[in-house]
């Protein structure tokens, strides 16, 4: 494979970068096309709707790197999204602070949440059970206990404080007036308060920060670097002494916690807890970005910025699509077919080394 | 592996009929605790609860035997009550008796539906994507497709008819009077009613003959020896002369066709069709299939395994109807019970290919 001619580089280079400039690409063709598109506000928009499945779609690269795969996420989702919501709302109607009832709520769905992952992670670690089935087991289970937690309803009445605190912004700016950090400016009037433009959603900053400290950690420790050692050649992994078992056991439990993190998250959004329903589809929007991102199911190949891209990629497509008007739905048609073509651009790009990662 | 001890012979029994065993277990603790569980109408009840995961499990037995998984089931389904609903509309409207109506719109239901296993089965034997991530795919394109074509709301108005067949019994008995066929007694007093037993539900003996049918091909016929052969070694499957990429394809396409065949079932049944009508029927077909003893590995499984399998689910679904539980709380035990099946394989290793 050394002697390939220059033609076979440009489509190895297209083939590995195609991601990105599809992404361009789409957002260069709905710049064009819609006018509100490229509006600071649309953009926001973009990035404040892709942070529940930014969180779902992190917690999946690191299980793909290592070559399983994660069904159970968007259960896993609700089931943390329900508990910390229950808690919130019981300790609310108790006439518990506010402020105590949404901190407590919310360390009680992130630790609940993990439970499924560390079941995931003994399943498939230690009994070896095949990732596929043990998340599936857990995404019945998961959803279950949602479902029965909720009853099959959303849990209101919440403390006002969450939606407030997840609507929030990190700035806010008034145009000719000057801007203010975390807190909206008060006293305003009601058409000041239209004007009003709010910088970087407080839940993307956390999201981005979570991101950030996960793709340091994928990309610079030991423990990434085990990661992908393990999706590489489980046998050599454990040939050189990495301990395979708990390494597994704690990327389940990982990718359980960016799920919990994502229900959390969710929670202070909408301001009600809420189970996932059978359709929504979650873990396909996951695989999907990841995939798109370069990852292989076959392990050892993916990352977090990867990744990231897949999720801009679907996220920009859905919100062009609305703003075209095209039904909502068409969103998984649309997921569905990048997810498929991905896999064959991949399957049709010469590699760069023979047998390279 | 270090579970390979060598059992004894009263456990490798347990091993290889513990799906059984679990079935009679089960049918017995909701006759303990559940009124009138034994009643022939809830029995048959059971059947039916039965069909839609058999159905879609049947497909998922040929796709899983061969080493592949189709995760798109579920919403081919809902896929196929939307537009087998839509044609009786359409057909309806177009002026044509509910009696060549409702059977045109299964056939092209049925037909539409072989669209998305054709594309499942040649992305999966010509492109080589794995079927997993080419069944996700279409997981996706077929549900945006239904709820696009549905409006996101469950299509209403069709034939009365259609639920009549998807209702009735091909016998009632009234005990000491009548047997009538088809058609249920006329002018019977509140008491004879409720003593009538029905036999035989419609759908029960319809999508059986189809049931029955691709048991005879996978066991008997040499296509159900190469989807074996498939399963067993690719390799050697293409070295003995197979056409593995024909194969698959048709693999696929039979696993679309049980879809859509679930689907005709579901709009005879409800009367309605909807996009989401079969998105929690994903997991339970490939529970069942597993319970019945395949590996997802390839190269197991039988009908007669997948059967016991959706008589499980369909007597957990009905047993807790029985026991007023929240139907929800099914999704647990399945969840359990999917994990505790493939537990079961690992520590009977030498079963691995029970049952063929």
């Amino acid at each position: 494979m050394d002697n390939r001619g220059g033609a076979a580089k440009v489509l190895t280079f297209l083939g590995e970068r195609w991601a990105v400039i599809f992404l361009l690409l789409l957002l260069a063709g709905f710049g064009l096309a819609e006018r509100n598109f490229f509006a600071f506000k649309n953009f926001s928009n973009i990035l404040y709707y892709a942070t529940i499945y930014a969180l779902l779609a992190a917690g999946e690269t690191f299980v793909i790197i290592t070559g399983g795969i994660d069904l159970s996420l968007g259960f896993v989702m609700g089931f943390a999204s329900v508990s910390s919501s229950i808690v919130m709302r019981d300790m609310h109607a108790a006439g518990r602070p506010e402020a105590a009832c949404l901190l407590v709520g919310a360390a009680v769905g992130l630790t609940l949440g993990v439970i499924p992952g560390l079941i995931n992670g003994v399943l498939v670690a230690r009994l070896r059970v095949p990732p596929f089935i043990a998340t599936l087991g857990t995404y019945g289970v998961a959803n279950g206990m949602a479902l029965y937690l909720s009853n099959g309803f959303p849990i209101t009445f919440l403390p006002p404080r969450a939606q407030k605190i997840g609507n929030s912004f990190l700035a806010y700016l008034l145009p000719g007036k000057g801007f203010t950090f975390f807190h909206r400016p008060e006293g305003l009037k009601s058409k000041e308060l239209r004007s009003l433009i709010g910088i970087v959603p407080g839940t993307v900053l956390v999201t981005a920060v979570v991101l950030l400290v996960f793709a340091f950690l994928l990309n610079r420790t030991r423990f990434g670097q085990h990661t992908y050692a393990i999706g590489g050649s489980k046998d050599a992994a454990i040939r050189s002494g990495i301990n395979v078992p708990s390494h597994l056991l704690r990327i389940y439990i990982l990718s359980s916690l960016f799920a919990a993190i994502a229900g959390v998250l969710y929670v202070f959004r909408s301001g009600i807890g809420n189970f996932t329903t059978m359709s929504a589809s979650y873990e396909l929007f996951a695989v999907a970005a990841v995939v798109i991102g370069g990852a292989s199911l076959m392990g050892g190949k993916g990352g977090i910025g990867g990744t990231m891209i897949g999720i801009l990629i679907l996220m920009t497509l859905e919100n062009g699509l609305n703003i075209a008007g095209i039904p909502t739905f068409s969103r998984y048609i649309a997921t569905g077919l990048i997810l498929i073509a991905a896999v064959v651009i991949d399957q049709l790009t010469p590699e760069r080394k023979a047998g390279g990662a | 592996m270090s579970l390979n001890r060598k059992s004894s012979r009263p456990a490798r029994w347990l091993g290889r009929n513990w799906a059984f065993l679990f079935l009679l277990l089960e049918v017995a603790a909701f006759g303990l605790l559940g009124t009138n569980f034994f009643s022939p109408e809830n029995l048959q009840n059971i059947l039916v609860a039965c069909l839609p995961v058999l159905l879609l499990a049947m497909g998922e037995t040929f796709v899983i035997i061969t080493g592949g998984i189709d995760l798109s089931v579920g919403f081919v389904m809902g896929f196929a009550t939307v537009i087998c609903a839509k044609f009786m509309l359409l057909l309806q409207a177009a002026g044509l008796p509910p009696g060549a109506s409702i059977p045109l719109a299964a056939l092209i239901c049925l037909a539409i539906g072989l669209i998305p296993g054709l594309i499942n089965g040649t992305l999966v034997a010509r492109l080589k994507v794995p079927p997993f991530l080419a069944t996700f795919g279409m997981y996706g394109i077929a549900y945006g497709f239904s709820e696009i074509i549905s409006k996101n709301t469950p299509i209403s108005g069709l034939p009365p008819i259609a639920g009549e067949l998807g209702n009735e019994y091909f016998f009632y008995i009234v005990p000491g009077k009548t047997v009538s066929f088809l058609m249920k007694p006329q002018d019977l007093a509140p008491e004879q009613m409720r003593s009538m037993i029905s036999v035989l539900p419609i759908l029960v003996v319809i999508f059986f003959v189809f049931v029955a049918i691709f048991a005879f091909i996978l066991r008997r016929t040499r296509f159900g020896q190469h989807t074996y052969a498939i399963g067993g070694s690719m390799d050697a499957a293409v070295r003995a002369g197979i056409n593995v990429p024909v194969h698959l394809t048709w693999i696929y396409v039979i696993s679309a066709f049980f879809a859509s065949l679930s689907g005709v079932m579901y709009v005879l049944k409800y009367v309605t069709g909807r996009a989401d009508a079969g998105s929690a029927r994903m997991l339970d077909s490939v529970v069942a299939v597993v319970i019945g003893g395949a590996s997802l590995y390839g190269g197991t499984g039988t009908v007669k395994g997948t059967i016991i399998g959706a008589l499980i689910i369909a007597t957990l679904e009905t047993g807790m109807v029985n026991l007023l539980i929240p139907s929800h709380n099914r999704y647990i035990a399945i969840g359990v019970i999917l994990v505790l099946a493939v537990l079961i394989d690992q520590f009977f290793p030498e079963l691995v290919g029970r049952g063929e």
